[in-house]
């Protein structure tokens, strides 16, 4: 058998169980990364440990090795497997989540239970912007040891609901300019093509290959990003342009409803006056921003 | 006589707001902003057309005045 240096093995099994491993965080999925059970977390930090190990420590047996890092991926697979079939089995692994604060009274039991002492809840609980237990409704530890938070209603933030009765429906900005270069999917995704795209851009006045980034919002306003940040772009005022120029026509046919002479007239500039008001009723909603 | 001159400025803004609607009406992702766009733009167009009528009595009428 040919004897083959010890820094060659290294960089062999180092690659070969990087690869290897890389696999493995692919089958494992991105719930791995929010260590949502404890099991999975230390499962995680073995595999790791063992496939470090193994690339260092030429003693050990690589297929003692690789064996023991195959179990310690299958069974998360498994038991990831089992418990979204079974809740108790689910129960058992991932574990509940524990109430720490209900109708706004501490549980001191669960807080033994857990233990959590009053010191870190406050400073958990900080950590979510909330400094008085007072105004907590509901407390949860979940599994993961994160803590979440209910406020109670009145210490709830203002939300646009709350504002505004029936607000338009908001979609994803689409990115259609990276690089300077247009991409074609999100542009069709929304309806719109490149001689659009281009006839915006000369709008603005630039050129598409300045552009480093362009967005396109749902009403079909394109903001961009330019290469040269010395360029002043103005601030889209279109829409609030829209609205000024609406409310203007109508205290324009208010007014002329005023001096009007005969009755025909003055109805035709009233009605005309109610029309401008129920467009800005319709239209309003959408281009509040 | 204002209200020939107020009728063309506000024919022209109208003209522009009708414009403003159908592009919006067309480019909007929303269901709900493209129809209500598209309604408002339906309301500027007869607004068009009743000012229209109404600018062309004017002249008329001061046309037969003078």
């Amino acid at each position: 058998m040919i004897n083959i240096p010890n820094w060659i093995e290294v960089i062999i099994r180092s690659i070969c169980i990087l690869v290897g491993l890389f696999i493995i965080t692919k089958l494992l999925g991105k719930k791995q990364l929010s260590k949502l059970s404890f099991f999975e977390y230390i499962a995680g930090i073995t595999i790791g440990d063992i496939a470090g190990t193994l690339t260092m420590d030429l003693d050990l047996n690589l297929t003692n090795g690789i064996t023991s890092i195959l179990i310690w991926t299958i069974f998360p697979i498994i038991s990831s497997i089992l418990s979204l079939r079974s809740r108790k089995f689910r129960k058992v692994v991932e574990g509940n989540a524990t109430v720490l604060i209900k109708d706004g009274k501490v549980m001191e039991k669960n807080l033994t239970k857990e233990k959590y002492s009053i010191d870190e809840l406050l400073s958990q609980l900080r950590k979510k912007q909330v400094f008085q237990i007072a105004d907590v409704e509901f407390a949860t530890l979940e599994p993961c040891g994160e803590i979440s938070v209910l406020l109670k209603r009145e210490k709830q933030p203002l939300t646009v609901g709350d504002m505004i009765q029936n607000p338009s429906a908001i979609k994803e900005p689409q990115t259609v300019i990276m690089n300077g270069k247009i991409i074609d999917e999100p542009l069709s995704a929304i309806g719109l093509n490149r001689g659009w795209l281009k006839e915006e851009i000369e709008k603005l006045g630039i050129l598409t290959e300045n552009v480093f980034l362009g967005q396109v919002d749902q009403y079909g306003r394109l903001t961009v990003d330019l290469y040269d940040d010395k360029i002043q772009m103005p601030p889209s005022s279109s829409t609030q342009l829209l609205l000024a120029t609406i409310k203007k026509c109508e205290a324009d046919f208010e007014l002329l409803a005023l001096q009007a002479l005969s009755k025909k007239t003055k109805d035709m500039y009233d009605k005309h006056a109610k029309w401008m008001q129920e467009i800005k009723n319709k239209v309003g909603s959408h281009i509040i921003d | 006589m204002t209200e020939d001159y107020h009728i063309k400025v506000l024919l022209a803004s109208i003209k522009s707001l009708h414009a403003s609607f159908q592009t919006l009406a067309l480019t909007s992702s929303d269901d709900k902003a493209k129809r209500d766009f598209h309604e408002a733009m339906m309301i500027t167009d007869e607004m068009i057309d009743e000012l229209k009528n109404r600018a062309s009595e004017l002249e008329t009428g001061i046309a037969n005045g003078s």
